[in-house]
C-alpha cells in the first residue's frame, strides 16, 4: 500500500505543475449587428431582469432542472417542459431577459448533487445530498435548512470555500455567456449577461442584480463575485467600477426586495450609521439608477403604515411585512421607512437638501425573481416562486417552509412583475441606456402602455396632436429632471393604454413627494384621470368612487364592462411651490381581476383558506420626474 | 509541455471524459458488469490517481500522505460494502441509487448531441419544415380609426364612420382619443401585437388592400382599418437565421438523442404492466 501512495503523490506533483499552463480559450463573437435606433422611444419593451435557473444554489436545491437555455427559449415564447413535467408557454414572448443567477455558491448545489458521495465529509452536506436525491419534497427541506444556515453565517466550510467557488463559477459563467450570446438577437430579442449579488447579513435582504451592457468579449473577462460577509455594497460597486475601467464596458445594479431588508435598503444615514456623504450618494445614484419595486416576494411601493391616506397602498405586502427575508428578525414599525420605494424617494430629497446629492434618484422596474427558469407574471399562467410551487392543488394554501415555516403561505407570492423599458431599439445598448436614464416603469404583471412627460407648457390640446413628439421636444420623459422656470407650474402629459389581453383601467394617479418649509418630507396622491369621470364617478370630497367589481371568483373570470381601455390627461400641479424640491410619479390601477389562487381553485377544484387573496387591482408604477429649485 | 502534462490536460477534456464514460457504458451494456463475486480489490495506479484528482477538485490543494492513506482506506471500504450490498441486493429498491444512475445515463446520451455540429443541409431542412417560424417578421402598413370599447354604441358609430370613409369623407368626429398612432408604416407585426394584440394582427391579414373596412376588434376596442400595402411573405434565408435554426437544431437533437437512447434500451426489455 505504501508503494501506491508514493506513486499517487508523484503523479499528483506532475498534475500540479501543469496547472499553470492551461490554455484559456478565447471566445469571440457577440458583436451587435447594426440595428437602427428610432429618433425617440416609440415602443415599450417588456422583460424580466431577475430570473434564476438551475445554476442558482437555491433554485437547483428547490428542484429546478431547467438551465439558461430553456429559460431563454421560454422567454422568447417557446414551449418548454417545466421541471415538474407540465408544458409551459407564455401567452406572449418577452423582448428581453436577464438571467440573474446567484453569484454566491453558483452551481454549488448542482456540484453537491453530482458529487461522489464518498467525498462528502460534512454530515449536513451528506444529509442535503441525500435529501436532494430523494425528490422534490426532500430538496425543499434541504434548501430550507441551507438558506437558514446561510442567514446565520453557518454554512459548511466546503460550500463557502472561496477558491473552489471561484473555479466553479468561472466554468459555469463561461458556458453561460456562450448560451446568452447564442440567444441574443439584436432587433428581436435581447439576452443580457448578469448575475445576482446576494448581499445579506442575518437575513436582511440587500440583494442586487448586476446587469452588463456588453457582450462576451468584455463580460468574459470578469466573473461574478460573491459578497463576503459584510453588510455594505462597497465591494460590488468597486467591482463594477473596476469592470468599467478595465474593459471600457458599462454595468449597472438593481437592488430588490427592499421590503425584506428590515429597514436597511434605503437608510437616511450611511450604512452602519453616521451621516451619509455626498460622495456615497453620487456613487450609489450612478451605479444603481433603477430599483425593482415589485416581484413575486411582495411589492415595495408603499406601505399603509407610511402612507395612511393612500387607500391603494399595501398591495402585496401581506406575509412579507412580518419579518426579513429568512424570517430571522421580526419587523418593527420603524423599519418600514427604509424599505418602501415612495419613502426612499422622499428620503432622497431630504438627503439631497443636506448634502447636495440624492442617493435615491432611481427609476423603477418590476421583475419576477422566479426560481423555476420560467419568467411568468400572468395570474392565469403562474409557475410559482420555485419548483416546489409550480402549479399544484395545494400551493396557495401551503405554509412556506423557508427556514421556520411560520407566517408565510403560498398565496403571499405575487404573480408578477415585469420591467417595461422605453428604448430606441431592442438591443443591449438601447435597453441598458434606457435603464441608465431611468426611462422605465414597473407593472405587477399586465402589459399596459404608460407614458409620462413633464414640462412647463403642456396644454390639454396637445393630446390632439403628436403629443409623444411634443413630450420629448418640450419636456422630459419619466426618469427625467425638471429645473425651475420662473412664474410657471410644472405640467404633465399622462397616458395609459390597457394591456391588449388584460383588464380595463380604473384610474391614473400622480404621486407627489416634496420637502416642506419645515424641512419635512410629505406625500400626496392625486387622482388625475379615471373611467366614467363625467358620469357616475364624479369625485366627491376629494375622493373618486370605487370603480366597481366584476370578478366572479367561482369561475375566476371578470368583465371589461367597467373601467376604460385608455385614459389620458394633461395635469398641472395645483399645489406647486417653486422653492420646494419634489418628485412626481404615475400609478395606473386596473379594475379588479382574479388572483392566481382564484385561477388555481377553479383549475384544481380546491377550496382556498378563507384569508387567501382571490382578487386584486393590478397596477403600473412609472419612474419619477424630479423637480429641483434653481438656487 | 511534457508528455505527462499533456496527458493530464487530456484527462480534463470533456470529450475524453465522454469517451471514457462511453467505454464504461459499453462494458456495462456488453454484459460485463463489475462482478460482485470478485474477491480481489485492486487499488491500481489509475484508481489512486483518480481518488487524488477528485479530492483536489473538492479541496483545492494536494492531500497529505495521511489523507491519501485515508482516501485509499475509504475506497477499499466502499468497495467492500458496495460489493457486499450488491450481493445482498440492497441496490434493488434504493430510489437514490436508481435516480442517480438514471441521471448519469441521460447526461451521457445528451452530451453527444451537445458537442455535435449540424450541416447546412440539416439546418436548411429545418427551415423547409417550418418556413413561417424562420421568416423575417412581416412589416405592416395600415391606417386606423379607434372607436373606443366594443359596445353597442361604438358598433353603431362604426357603421356610420365606415360609411363616411367609404364615401371619401373623414371620420374624425368618431375617432376616440387613444395613445395609438393613426398610421402604422413599415411596423413589425410584433410591435402592433404588443399594443393591440395578436388577434388584431391576424384579422389584418384578411382585409382587402386600399379600402376602409371593419370594425376590427383589438385588445383596446374597435377600429376601422385601411390596409395601405401588403407584401408577399419573405422567404427565410439560412444566412439570416443561422443562429436561431442552430439553437433549435441543438435543442431538438439533444432531446431526440436522449429519447432514442432510451427507446433503444427499452427495446431490450419486456415490460409487463399488471392491472388488477
Amino acid at each position: 500500500m505504501r508503494h501506491k501512495i508514493a506513486l499517487a503523490a508523484a503523479l499528483l506533483a506532475g498534475t500540479m505543475l501543469t496547472a499553470g499552463c492551461d490554455q484559456i480559450k478565447q471566445v469571440t463573437g457577440g458583436s451587435e449587428v447594426a440595428v437602427e435606433e428610432t429618433e425617440f422611444p416609440e415602443r415599450v419593451f417588456w422583460g424580466d431582469t431577475h430570473l434564476h435557473t438551475s445554476n442558482s444554489v437555491d433554485a437547483f436545491g428547490f428542484g429546478v432542472r431547467l438551465g439558461p437555455e430553456e429559460a431563454l427559449r421560454f422567454a422568447r415564447g417557446e414551449e418548454v417542459t417545466a421541471t415538474t413535467g407540465m408544458k409551459a408557454k407564455l401567452a406572449r414572448p418577452l423582448d428581453f431577459l436577464v438571467i440573474a443567477d446567484h453569484a454566491e455558491a453558483m452551481g454549488a448545489t448542482k456540484a453537491l448533487y453530482d458529487a461522489p458521495r464518498l467525498l462528502i465529509r460534512d454530515e449536513r452536506m451528506k444529509r442535503w445530498y441525500d435529501l436532494m436525491h430523494e425528490g422534490p419534497a426532500g430538496s425543499q427541506q434541504a434548501m430550507a435548512e441551507l438558506l437558514d444556515a446561510r442567514g446565520r453565517n453557518d454554512l459548511p466550510q466546503a460550500l463557502t470555500d472561496a477558491d473552489a467557488a471561484a473555479e466553479r463559477t468561472q466554468s459555469i459563467w463561461k458556458d453561460h455567456l456562450k448560451t446568452v450570446e447564442r440567444y441574443n438577437e439584436p432587433g428581436k430579442f435581447t439576452a443580457f449577461a448578469g448575475f445576482e449579488y446576494t448581499l445579506m447579513q442575518g437575513g436582511n435582504n440587500l440583494h442586487r442584480n448586476v446587469i452588463f451592457r456588453d457582450g462576451i468579449d468584455k463580460v468574459g473577462k470578469v466573473a461574478p463575485i460573491d459578497p463576503t460577509y459584510k453588510n455594505t455594497p462597497d465591494e460590488i460597486w468597486a467591482y463594477m467600477e473596476a469592470y468599467e475601467k478595465s474593459t471600457g464596458g458599462k454595468v449597472l445594479a438593481i437592488p430588490h426586495n427592499s421590503n425584506l431588508s428590515n429597514g436597511l435598503m434605503f437608510e437616511l444615514t450611511a450604512p452602519g450609521g453616521g451621516p451619509m456623504t455626498a460622495e456615497y450618494a453620487r456613487r450609489r445614484a450612478r451605479l444603481e439608477p433603477v430599483v425593482e419595486i415589485t416581484q413575486i416576494k411582495g411589492d415595495s411601493e408603499a406601505h399603509p403604515f407610511l402612507s395612511s391616506n393612500d387607500e391603494f397602498a399595501g398591495f402585496g405586502v401581506a406575509g412579507w411585512e412580518l419579518n426579513n427575508l429568512l424570517m430571522q428578525e421580526p419587523k418593527k414599525n420603524e423599519m418600514f421607512a427604509g424599505e418602501y420605494v415612495r419613502e426612499a424617494l422622499k428620503r432622497g430629497l431630504l438627503i439631497e437638501a443636506q448634502t447636495g446629492a440624492n442617493p435615491y434618484k432611481f427609476g423603477v422596474i418590476g421583475s419576477t425573481d422566479s426560481h423555476t427558469g420560467l419568467a411568468t407574471a400572468d395570474e392565469d399562467n403562474f409557475f410559482g416562486k420555485h419548483t416546489g410551487n409550480e402549479p399544484n392543488a395545494l400551493r396557495a394554501n401551503e405554509a412556506q417552509n423557508l427556514g421556520t415555516g411560520k407566517g408565510r403561505f403560498g398565496w403571499h407570492y405575487l404573480a408578477g412583475g415585469y420591467a417595461a423599458v422605453w428604448a430606441k431599439a431592442n438591443t443591449r445598448a438601447a435597453i441598458w441606456d434606457a435603464m441608465a436614464r431611468r426611462e422605465v416603469y414597473a407593472t405587477t404583471g399586465p402589459r399596459m402602455t404608460v407614458r409620462f412627460f413633464g414640462g412647463w407648457d403642456f396644454k390639454a390640446d396637445d393630446l390632439k396632436g403628436d403629443w409623444v413628439r411634443a413630450g420629448y421636444k418640450r419636456g422630459v420623459p419619466m426618469g427625467g429632471e425638471l429645473a425651475g422656470k420662473p412664474g410657471a407650474r410644472p405640467t404633465f402629459i399622462v397616458s395609459a393604454l390597457k394591456d391588449p389581453l388584460g383588464a380595463n383601467l380604473d384610474r391614473v394617479q400622480v404621486v407627489k413627494g416634496w420637502v416642506d418649509k419645515a424641512g419635512k418630507a410629505q406625500e400626496k396622491v392625486f387622482d388625475v384621470v379615471w373611467s366614467d369621470m363625467g358620469g357616475k364617478r364624479k369625485a366627491a370630497g376629494g375622493k373618486v368612487p370605487a370603480v366597481g367589481d366584476t370578478v366572479n371568483v367561482a369561475t375566476a373570470t371578470y368583465q371589461n364592462t367597467i373601467g376604460a381601455p385608455t385614459l389620458a390627461t394633461v395635469w398641472t400641479d395645483p399645489e406647486f411651490d417653486p422653492k420646494q424640491r419634489a418628485f412626481y410619479y404615475v400609478r395606473v390601477l386596473e379594475i379588479p381581476t382574479p388572483s392566481w389562487p382564484a385561477y388555481d381553485a377553479v383549475r384544481f377544484k380546491v377550496k382556498l383558506n378563507p384569508d387567501v387573496r382571490v382578487k386584486q387591482q393590478e397596477r403600473a408604477y412609472s419612474s419619477a420626474i424630479w423637480y429641483t429649485p434653481t438656487a | 509541455m511534457t508528455l505527462r502534462s499533456r496527458a493530464a490536460t487530456l484527462l480534463r477534456e470533456p470529450l475524453v471524459h465522454f469517451m471514457l464514460a462511453g467505454a464504461l457504458v459499453f462494458a456495462v451494456l456488453s454484459g460485463r458488469p463489475p462482478d460482485p463475486g470478485e474477491r480481489r480489490i485492486v487499488v491500481s495506479e489509475a484508481v489512486a490517481n483518480r481518488l487524488v484528482e477528485r479530492w483536489m477538485q473538492s479541496f483545492r490543494r494536494a492531500p497529505t500522505a495521511d489523507e491519501i492513506d485515508g482516501l485509499i482506506r475509504d475506497y477499499v471500504m466502499d468497495q467492500v460494502y458496495y460489493r457486499e450490498a450488491l450481493r445482498l441486493g440492497l441496490d434493488q429498491d434504493d430510489e437514490v441509487i436508481i435516480r442517480r444512475l438514471r441521471n448519469k445515463m441521460v447526461a451521457l446520451a445528451a452530451s453527444e448531441a451537445e458537442a455535435a455540429t449540424p450541416t447546412d443541409a440539416q439546418l436548411q431542412a429545418l427551415i423547409d419544415a417550418d418556413p413561417a417560424r424562420y421568416a423575417a417578421e412581416p412589416l405592416l402598413d395600415f391606417t386606423q380609426v379607434y372607436l373606443g370599447s366594443d359596445t353597442p354604441a361604438s358598433r353603431g358609430a362604426a357603421a356610420q364612420a365606415l360609411g363616411a370613409l367609404q364615401g371619401g369623407g373623414a371620420a374624425d368626429a368618431y375617432r376616440q382619443p387613444a395613445p395609438i398612432p393613426a398610421t402604422f408604416s413599415r411596423t413589425p407585426a410584433s410591435d402592433v401585437s404588443a399594443v393591440l394584440g395578436d388577434d388584431f394582427v391576424a384579422a389584418l391579414g384578411k382585409l382587402p388592400v386600399g379600402q376602409w373596412s371593419g370594425p376590427v376588434a383589438s385588445g383596446a376596442g374597435l377600429h376601422l382599418v385601411r390596409i395601405d400595402r401588403r407584401d408577399p411573405p419573405p422567404a427565410p434565408r439560412l444566412a439570416d437565421v443561422r443562429q436561431k435554426v442552430e439553437n433549435d437544431w441543438r435543442s431538438a437533437a439533444t432531446q431526440k438523442a436522449v429519447g432514442e437512447a432510451y427507446v433503444k434500451l427499452l427495446e431490450g426489455y419486456d415490460v409487463v404492466i399488471e392491472r388488477p
